[in-house]
């Protein structure tokens, strides 16, 4: 048995030092700004918050308010509602997107840059495009008021601010199906095509190859944009502020309204509030890995 | 983001166990002027040499953005001093920013805010904290054209916010009532409402036409306050609604704002939406505005004395906009305020701003770019200063200045704005099935804590 030499050592000992340095930036930001940010965010929805005279930690009470109202749980629902179906739809259209980009068509290379649009454009100025666009003060209303389709603009149906949420939903999948076209269409460039046609020369249709060979391909691409999209969509705040239908708000305007009361208390509420978001998201998120993970084991895949 | 901002600053302040140093130089002018032995050339001076004020106010109207960037940042750089206009979205970011750096163990001089434009709950929120420079308001040269008497009953706006005693410690700025407007090409002047209940008629008649802003904003606030004095079920308006919480008493509370708000609840499906059992309430003046220039609506109600002339002006009013007396006798009328915080980084510069704003020359050219009544008393003014105010004015359209003064009404009380609000979210909003007095007993405890 030989003796690693010294210099092997110091070598191997100057490698984990330049690993730990490069950690260092990311893990501190982490620690600190978010770490110390959600600690405080905890206490504070425990009821220490001696700035504002209040400090009655560990108070359960706030919790207990909000989980115990009606209101909370009809705001949940809303919240989920939104983010599930707009991140389903997204997924869809992504896929369906994802597919047709890697044939060939005229114009392909113009059609690349042009579904990456959204992609570029903040969320905000997507939701002035739908208050301007599907308002009822909007231009398709004005126009329509204009050549006597409806008597006037508050006549024409509304899309917006509605607890159908047409208006979120519509904003989401906008922005998001690039996200989900992106991300997918860089998995199925990295499968190649072989595969599929493999199983057509051996007699599959095409429903077989899409959900017997495409699919399971692509699943971690499903899985990872679907993920981002919809913890996005379940913390957002602008899209159902503005577009949303009023009471009962998603969980984040809720949060909102109870900071922006001229009742400090109410702020202790507020955090509780962004405490029950957190938890709901990181469990719903968590269990739907925990779920992908045993499915790509059971698979064989690690 | 002011929410971020605010923990990591109250983060920092929990970690530092160092105690922060009081800035001694500017507590000691503080004692100084307040105690009246500095003079103003002193407060000049000091001003001229923190250079820098930092105004915080509501940045969501471009004309007074204008006045401030082009009128009040040159005229106070001629007085030596910088003005670094701040815009908020809501007032009360700036109080959260105060109270987070006061938390965070930063005294006078060393802070960021120098001064706010604010009213009513905010005001009374500083104060509630002792988070206010002093009793500044009476003691700068243009303090005489405010009515500092409080033996003359028109000194009432001046010495009480909302019913809270300004102790002096804010000055006032701008005077408001508020006004209704409608478009008078949709709707005829003769059908115009001026009690709630021609409005609950005109909107059985129209539903769906008419919304206000939705409480916990001042405006919707101010909207249900007026239906609750007209409702008074004593019949003595506004008068039981200037005592504070503590003297009124949660029964008496319930007693006297059940029907008013029971009248808000009955005209709730006839409003914007309300048809499809879903009542629309625009979230803030701009909304309002926007549904009003649109048609979704025939009749809004904002602070506002010039709204209309304004509003006409930079089109954000429909062609065909007209104020109107609603409701009758119950027209709200108050002031705003500029405050100084007790942590103010320069505060000889925010007095030197807070004595131009007084002065008649920028009362008059406020007036003029951003259609905001003086906030000085015409009493106090030369003949030559009213007649400058006068034709600065935009002008009323559809109503006189006797009709606006015959129909005044005063703020409600700040602590019972807070319960009003609290009982409107619940009892309209969330439309929950207790009864009133439960659902006002409820606020006011929770309002104690």
């Amino acid at each position: 048995m030989t003796q690693p030499n010294t210099t092997e050592l110091a070598r191997h000992r100057r490698e984990r030092m330049m690993m730990w340095l490069q950690l260092t930036p990311v893990l501190l930001v982490l620690s600190v700004l978010f770490g110390g940010a959600l600690i405080l965010a905890v206490m504070q929805s425990l009821g220490f918050a001696p700035w504002f005279g209040v400090n009655t930690f560990p108070d359960f009470s706030y919790f207990g308010a909000l989980w115990g109202s009606w209101s909370f749980w009809q705001s949940l629902g809303l919240t989920l509602y939104y983010a599930i179906v707009s991140t389903v739809i997204a997924l869809v259209m992504g896929i369906f997107l994802a597919l047709a980009m890697v044939r060939m068509f005229p114009c392909k290379t113009l059609y690349k840059y042009l579904y990456k649009l959204p992609l570029m454009i903040p969320y905000t100025v997507g939701i002035a495009l739908a208050v301007i666009m599907l308002g009822n003060g909007g231009m398709i209303s004005r126009l329509s008021a204009f050549f006597g389709f409806i008597g006037d603009p508050s006549e024409f149906p509304q899309i917006l601010k509605t607890h159908y949420g047409w208006g979120v939903i519509a904003v989401y999948v906008w922005k998001q199906t690039p996200f989900v076209t992106l991300t997918i269409y860089a998995v199925l460039l990295g499968v190649g095509r072989e595969t599929e046609e493999a199983a057509s020369i051996l007699g599959a249709s095409k429903r077989q190859i899409f959900f017997q060979v495409t699919m399971p391909q692509i699943l971690p691409g499903i899985v990872s944009s679907t993920l981002i999209i919809f913890a996005f969509n379940i913390g957002a705040f602008e899209a159902p502020f503005i577009l949303g239908g009023g009471f009962p708000d998603t969980l984040p305007v809720v949060a909102w309204r109870y900071f922006n009361d001229a009742d400090y208390t109410l702020q202790l509420q507020g955090m509780a509030t962004v405490v029950s978001i957190a938890l709901i998201a990181s469990i719903i998120l968590y269990s739907y890995l925990a779920f992908y993970r045993r499915y790509e084991r059971r698979i064989g895949r690690n | 983001m002011n929410k971020f901002m605010m923990g990591l600053t109250v983060t920092a302040g929990l970690l530092s166990s160092v105690a922060h140093a009081e800035d001694a130089e500017a507590n000691a002018f503080r004692e100084a002027f307040l105690g009246g032995e500095a003079s103003w050339e002193d407060v000049s001076a000091r001003a001229e040499s923190e250079g820098t004020v930092n105004l915080y106010y509501w940045g969501g109207s471009d004309p007074i953005n204008i006045w401030m960037d082009q009128v009040v940042a040159t005229d106070l750089a001629k007085l030596g001093v910088t003005l670094n206009p701040v815009r908020i979205t809501g007032t009360k970011d700036a109080i959260d920013l105060v109270l987070a750096e006061m938390g965070s163990g930063k005294g006078l001089g060393e802070g960021s805010v120098d001064a706010i434009w604010l009213n009513g709950e905010n005001f009374a929120t500083l104060k509630r904290q002792d988070a206010l420079f002093g009793a500044f308001a009476d003691k700068m040269p243009n303090s005489d054209f405010i009515e500092w008497n409080a033996e003359d009953p028109r000194s009432l706006l001046n010495l009480r916010d909302f019913g809270v005693e300004t102790g002096n410690a804010e000055v006032p700025w701008s005077g408001e009532q508020y006004v209704c407007a409608a478009n008078t090409a949709r709707v005829d002047r003769a059908d115009l409402p001026s009690t709630f209940a021609e409005l609950k008629a005109y909107l059985e008649a129209n539903p769906g036409k008419f919304t206000y802003v939705k409480p916990p904003h001042y405006i919707g606030n101010t909207f249900v306050q007026a239906a609750i004095y007209a409702h008074n079920p004593d019949g003595t308006g506004a008068e039981p609604f200037q005592q504070s919480i503590d003297d009124l008493g949660a029964e008496e509370m319930a007693r006297l704002i059940t029907p008013g708000l029971e009248y808000l609840k009955s005209i709730e499906p006839l409003l914007l939406g309300g048809q499809s059992g879903n009542a629309r309430y625009p979230e803030d003046n701009g909304a309002l505005d926007g549904m009003f220039l649109n048609g979704e609506v025939d009749m809004a109600c904002k602070f506002g004395l010039y709204a209309v002339a304004t509003g006409l002006n930079n089109g954000t009013y429909p062609e065909g906009a007209e104020a109107f007396v609603f409701p009758e006798g119950n027209m709200i009328k108050n002031k705003n305020y500029l405050a100084i915080p007790a942590n103010a980084p320069n505060p000889a510069a925010a007095l030197v701003m807070a004595n131009y704003m007084t002065s008649v020359e920028a009362q008059v050219s406020k007036l003029k770019y951003t259609g905001m009544p003086p906030g000085v008393d015409p009493w106090k003014l030369s003949e030559a200063e009213v007649t400058a105010l006068t034709e600065a004015s935009p002008g009323l359209i559809g109503v006189s200045q006797a009709d606006l003064d015959a129909n005044t009404a005063p703020d409600t009380n700040a602590t019972l704005v807070d319960v009003i609000e609290a009982t409107w979210l619940e009892y309209i909003e969330r439309d929950s099935a207790d009864d009133l007095s439960v659902i006002v007993s409820r606020a006011v405890d929770n309002l104690a804590k």
